[in-house]
């Protein structure tokens, strides 16, 4: 697996260097007629997200997002006189797919990159826009794992994974839970969060890290992990994965007579969860979550626009990518032109330009200052904000 | 270690293995007769689930909702459905290539096997599907350990199957026939035997137990999708493996001991080793004891 996707990362990246020896020939003739780099034709915003595969559900969530600001932007005139575009390409939540679809987003003449859901998949892509010099305002992928290169043209505008595992901490102190078993599947995203409460969990005496398994993702059967739950006594799960493996997790829990909380991460906030564990066992189970439109206050405003344009309702991550279009389209109309390093500049000085998590000043290591996580629960078939 | 949790653990083995043998029959039924790993085996299990899928959604109406009644009804359906395609599948893609070197035939599995995953992909489009029917949460409490009545209920069922094909296969003529078969094909042809329609019948049968384990184990997790007979497809390769490929008592011996290998594997090791674990012995087997814990036949191997 390692290999092969090195293998992928590798053809990838050749065909990045292809496509800008193209570019390069193509800049020529393009800096004769406008003279400094492109300043005419749209401004080309690309994004990555999963169209296909096990997290298929958010790839419309994002595109309508994002959809919805470059509409807004545009018909306000757009940016330095030019109009937005953005351009979709399917990642699949696979790390193969994810860098040949961001080596075609290069190609495609991208020049702030508005997309990146699965951590692990959106890893690979991260070289291949920083050759390019291209910014990359990641809505979703949170991994802490995105931060270790210090590339300098990564932004996430999601909480991260440290600050999901403290609010995370946070909510265990608060709902008294003594022994807390931490479930992971082994992948980037996951992984970090349970490290992350595990570290977080040790400055309290009275929190107790009873277990920590991890899952292979794709398996049905979740036996031995539940029963390593049951067998250290566990009052609290946390699960960190997605929500296929988490559906199971929870009714295998339940059928094994598990009576604790439990509670999971943002990546299986999706009412696929509810549906696969069964909605009687899925009632009170908690979520770690950035906001969702549902979840901000005068968020309803947003969602009836967002209904109007595209005749669904929003979902996760719905806000992030329109927020990510916001956040671009503003560094670009600062910056006064779309070369790479000016907007990664814009970027950085950005100070209180209001998006839904709040006001937006990004730390030294690109990340937001407030995190935003809030804790759902479900009732009903949906997850609503916890009270 | 307390009682409870040791057994606890055999029953988690037993219920994982009762799922792995019955594929496992499948894979040691036509690796006898006819010598062909049939890597689309797994995704008639696949299909199988998606077939109870179908039937459910469509016919739970009718059917009285999620009733025993209605789920049995939908297996036998299930069965007859992937054993018919087992059949299809063995007409089509093998039987041309019966006399084909036999890596020719291997290659021709593999590609079977993607038809059918992606098929369905395109059929019912790439995301998971959830089975309308949940089973309550009601279990029978064995000494400290925990066994849900869906749980029994379908290792009861995967037994039925077991002991129904053992009979078969020992008892009557058609049983007789494909243990010749296994034999000495050649011998079978000249003694009078319709060896074409037997080894059909061997796709059928291995195929619709396949399906029966699919449906099984849709209506008991609740989530299909079209490569969850991927992994299970290889792990009840390497439970006929370990029981000796080609003796159906083995496959079923060794799904119960993979299925507590795994069970204990992963209790004393963390549940991230337990893919590691089953492959482990997979290569231990065919290494040390290539012939498995109950095969005694030397053959050629491919």
């Amino acid at each position: 697996m390692m290999s092969t996707t090195r293998i992928g990362a590798v053809a990838a990246a050749a065909g990045v260097v292809l496509a800008l020896a193209s570019c390069g020939g193509g800049g020529i003739t393009n800096s004769g007629s406008g003279g400094g780099g492109d300043t005419k034709g749209d401004i080309i915003l690309g994004m990555a997200t999963p169209l296909s595969g096990s997290s298929a559900a958010i790839g419309p969530y994002m595109k309508n997002g994002a959809q919805l600001a470059v509409n807004e932007i545009n018909d306000k005139g757009g940016v330095l006189g030019r109009k937005l575009k953005l351009v979709v390409e399917d990642e699949a939540c696979d790390p193969k797919t994810a860098a040949a679809a961001a080596a075609k987003l290069v190609t495609e003449g991208t020049m702030v990159s508005v997309g990146g859901y699965c951590s692990s998949a959106t890893l690979p892509t991260l070289s291949i826009f920083g050759k390019a010099n291209i910014p990359m305002i990641i809505p979703a992928a949170n991994s802490n794992d995105l931060l270790k290169g210090n590339n300098k043209n990564v932004f996430l505008l999601n909480g991260t994974g440290a600050q999901q595992a403290q609010a995370a901490v946070d909510f265990m102190k608060k709902s008294g839970a003594k022994a807390v078993a931490l479930v992971d599947d082994n992948t980037s995203y996951s992984k970090d969060i349970t490290t992350r409460t595990a570290e977080d969990a040790k400055g309290d005496a009275s929190l107790k890290i009873a277990t920590q398994q991890s899952v292979t993702a794709g398996e049905s059967d979740y036996s031995a992990a539940v029963t390593a739950i049951m067998r250290a006594n566990s009052d609290f799960v946390y699960w960190t994965g997605y929500y296929q493996e988490g559906g199971l997790i929870i009714k295998q829990l339940k059928a094994a007579g598990y009576k604790g909380k439990i509670m999971v991460a943002d990546g299986s906030v999706d009412k696929q969860l509810i549906t696969i564990a069964g909605q009687d066992n899925a009632q009170g189970v908690y979520a770690t979550m950035t906001q969702t439109p549902q979840t901000i206050p005068g968020g309803d405003g947003w969602i009836a626009k967002y209904k109007a344009a595209f005749n669904a309702d929003p979902g996760p991550y719905s806000t992030q990518s329109y927020d990510a279009v916001r956040v671009a389209a503003e560094a670009i109309k600062n910056a006064g032109s779309t070369d790479g390093t000016k907007v990664i500049k814009a970027l950085e000085d950005i100070n209180g330009f209001k998006i839904f998590s709040g006001n937006l000043k990004f730390t030294p290591e690109h990340t937001l200052t407030e995190g935003g996580f809030d804790i759902l629960v479900v009732k009903g078939d949906q997850f609503v904000l916890n009270k | 270690m307390d009682v409870h949790y040791l057994l606890q653990l055999v029953l988690n083995g037993l219920f994982v293995g009762a799922f792995y043998g019955l594929v496992a029959l499948g894979y040691s039924m036509v690796y006898g007769i006819i010598k062909l790993l049939n890597f689309a085996h797994g995704d008639i299990y696949m299909l199988g689930a998606f077939a109870g899928y179908t039937m459910l959604t469509i016919g739970a109406g009718a059917l009285g909702g999620g009733s025993i009644v209605a789920l049995v009804v939908i297996l036998v359906i299930a069965m007859v459905l992937t054993g018919t395609v087992g059949l299809v599948l063995e007409r089509v893609a093998y039987r041309p290539l019966r006399s084909a070197p036999r890596l020719s035939v291997l290659i021709t599995a593999v590609g079977a096997s993607f038809a059918l995953e992606y098929g369905v992909a395109v059929g019912y489009g790439p995301n998971p599907r959830v089975y309308p029917v949940g089973f309550g949460n009601g279990a029978v409490d064995i000494f400290g350990a925990r066994l849900t009545y869906a749980q029994l209920f379908m290792m009861l069922v995967a037994l039925g199957l077991m002991i129904g094909l053992d009979m078969f296969i020992r008892r009557t003529r058609s049983g007789r026939a494909m243990r010749a078969i296994s034999q000495d094909p050649k011998a079978c042809l000249l003694m009078g035997i319709n060896v074409d329609n037997v080894i059909s019948r061997t796709f059928f049968i291995g195929s619709a137990l396949a399906g029966a384990a699919g449906v099984m184990a849709g209506a008991y997790y609740g989530k299909v999708d079209f490569l969850m007979g991927f992994i299970i497809g290889l792990k009840a390769f390497t439970a006929a493996v370990i029981g000796g490929i080609g003796n159906l008592r083995g496959a079923v011996l060794g799904a119960i001991v993979l299925g507590l290998l795994e069970s204990f594997g992963t209790a004393l090791l963390g549940s991230e080793w337990r893919d590691v674990f089953a492959f482990g012995f997979l290569i231990l087997f065919l290494t040390v004891r290539p012939t498995g814990l109950l095969g005694e036949r030397v053959t050629e191997r491919v």
